[in-house]
């Protein structure tokens, strides 16, 4: 085994000249720096002053508008994460286990986000929860009338934002969880359980969701900072969430929009660091499994 | 197991009928496991169907209809006719993929370098800084930008002040086209890093030794060997990196504040209510931005089950 890797080792450079390999470390060190320089730059530009200054961020962190925007943007991505995982996990088994026809319908439904951009989905709703219409509620099964008039009225709303946002990470967050799902041989485990007396939700809560953890860790975190960082459909239904304060006190204050670039680069940090951590620490034992996934952000 | 309930989805299965003729025990159970089937996906579908599907056709029906309600082609003929719109969409499939095909080849390359480093935690960290920046879109980034290559931007000053370059008085400037590209191009390379990273992993040490074996050149291995398997996933790749640009609007809204013709921008003139656009005509924009979509997402998704083919996954 060892001896085997060793020999692969020491055989790929030989196989692949120098020539190759220059030219992939270089363009890697090239990209490198080209993601790194503006990121130097605003760090510097935020604390431009007479000659070093915090004053764009004591000014920041002293307007309420900044804690409660930050509040309220916290509340959607912890909403919008709880409601993907409560929704697409039990979904995503009851699949796997009991109607694989199914997977088809489920793939279009999980991909087609990718087709209806944020921007779309936006002017969407504003046609379906805009006025009344005798299809779309008889459609709908009456959801639609229900939702768009009080007692529970979600038009422009945050309880809408959340919904929007389980629709637009639903790629990145029913991949990770489907993955972890197929890794595993549910059928046998769900078998065993059930043989043993188990019941479907007790089997499910504390058998297949331990062992599903890290794709649920991964699809949660990637929600989260797709919620955190939405930007479109806040700004357009009159939200006033971080993103749109950020972009309404960025336009004005060159510094401030630095400044808050950085917290708002803090944030994503945070988010990727603790999904690093928390795949490599469950995918430990699973070596190299657990990659990180990744949300193509908008 | 589900609770009982009347309401079902649209037809259980077809296969029903005849198993009722032989037995009748048999086939009620049968008939409630396969009802049951579709209950538990309930739930789920209920939540697509309302703020997924109906909101698409929607926009379907009002791109047919004009102000008062009824049919028209209208709106399509409005938006074919308008030199703007054309033009919106010119710019957007431009830009799209121009900054995909840019962060395709780039990011493949540099993919390669990660996949060459022989250090384990460098190729870690990149990986990792490549998530971060892959995330670090709309708002933030247009803002780091400027701070950089804008007008008093980091970089432009220094240039100026050091090298004596203006970039400004060469025709540079971040708030057009090319500065947009290079915008999007941030977030989209380290994506493309980290989807090509999985596909190079997937490329056998056994074929490029075999190659070796029978006489092949490095340039013919990856000539006749690498590039013909890689390239499904390549392919794939650049459709999803067109998709991503080609949907966005925060990043191109925060750098150039409607300064650039996108059909995004446009479409969220409809949605505020501006004048210039009306809904119907937002309508018709939104609509064609979803087939030029579907038909990316299409070429994506048959490109990866080309790609799976090679690489087992």
């Amino acid at each position: 085994m060892s001896t085997q890797a060793t020999q692969i080792n020491s055989a790929r450079p030989r196989q692949r000249g120098l020539h190759n390999l220059n030219v992939g470390k270089i363009l890697l060190f090239l990209v490198m720096l080209y993601l790194l320089v503006p990121l130097a730059a605003t760090l510097v530009i935020s604390f431009t002053g007479s000659p070093f200054s915090v004053k764009a961020y004591s000014d920041l962190f002293t307007d309420s508008n900044l804690w409660t925007t930050l509040l309220l943007s916290l509340g959607l991505g912890i909403g919008s994460t709880i409601l993907t995982v409560v929704l697409i996990t039990p979904t995503a088994y009851w699949v796997q286990l009991r109607i694989p026809r199914a997977r088809p319908l489920i793939d279009l439904l999980t991909l087609l986000p990718f087709a209806v951009p944020p921007i779309v989905l936006s002017l969407g709703y504003l046609e379906v929860y805009g006025d009344s219409h005798t299809w779309i509620s008889i459609l709908s099964l009456g959801l639609v009338p229900l939702l768009s008039n009080d007692p529970f009225n979600i038009v422009n709303t945050p309880q809408l934002l959340i919904c929007a946002y389980v629709i637009i990470a639903l790629p990145f967050a029913y991949r990770p969880i489907d993955n972890s799902l197929r890794a595993l041989n549910t059928r046998v485990l769900a078998e065993a359980a059930s043989s043993l007396g188990c019941g479907w939700w007790r089997t499910f809560l504390t058998i297949i969701i331990p062992n599903i953890l890290p794709g649920i860790i991964s699809a949660a975190l990637l929600t989260f900072t797709t919620a955190m960082g939405e930007f479109t459909l806040a700004s357009l239904s009159g939200i006033y969430t971080f993103s749109v304060y950020l972009d309404e006190t960025g336009q004005n204050d060159p510094y401030k929009a630095a400044a808050l670039t950085i917290v708002s680069f803090i944030i994503t940090l945070l988010c990727v660091l603790a999904l690093i951590f928390l795949a490599r620490q469950r995918g430990a034992s699973k070596k190299k499994t657990g990659n990180i996934e990744i949300a193509a952000a908008r | 197991m589900e609770v009982p309930t009347t309401e079902h989805l649209t037809g259980p299965t077809p296969a029903m009928p005849q198993q009722k003729r032989t037995r009748v025990k048999r086939s009620s159970s049968s008939w409630w496991y396969h009802t049951a089937n579709w209950l538990g996906l309930l739930p789920f579908l209920l939540f697509c169907l309302i703020f997924e599907i109906l909101p698409a056709l929607m926009l379907l029906q009002g791109s047919f209809n004009d102000n008062q309600g009824a049919f028209t082609f209208g709106n399509y003929q409005h938006m074919f006719a308008q030199s703007g719109t054309i033009h919106a969409f010119e710019t957007s499939i431009e830009l799209s993929l121009v900054s995909a095909v840019i962060s395709t080849i780039l990011g493949f390359f540099a993919a390669y370098g990660v996949y060459r480093l022989h250090s384990n935690w460098l190729r870690n960290l990149i990986t990792g800084f490549s998530s971060l920046t892959a995330n670090f879109a709309g708002v933030p980034l247009a803002f780091a930008f400027i701070s950089t290559l804008g007008v008093t931007g980091f970089v432009t000053v220094l240039l100026r002040n050091v090298l004596h370059i203006d970039l400004y008085n060469l025709g540079f400037s971040l708030y057009n086209f090319w500065g947009l590209v290079l915008t999007y191009v941030y977030f989209e390379l380290p994506l493309m890093v980290l989807i090509t990273l999985p596909s190079l992993s997937a490329l056998r040490p056994e074929w490029s030794e075999a190659a070796t074996n029978l006489g092949a050149s490095n340039l013919t291995y990856w000539r006749k060997v690498a590039l013909p398997v890689l390239m499904p996933s390549l392919v794939a790749a650049l459709m999803l990196l067109f998709a991503n640009a080609f949907g966005a609007y925060a990043t191109a809204y925060a750098l150039a504040q409607g300064g650039i013709n996108l059909v995004t921008i446009l479409i969220s003139f409809a949605v505020a209510g501006n004048v210039s656009i009306d809904v119907g005509l937002g309508n018709a924009l939104a609509m064609g931005m979803v087939i030029v979509l579907c038909l990316a997402v299409s070429l994506y998704t048959y490109m990866l089950r080309r790609a799976s083919l090679w690489q087992g996954r």
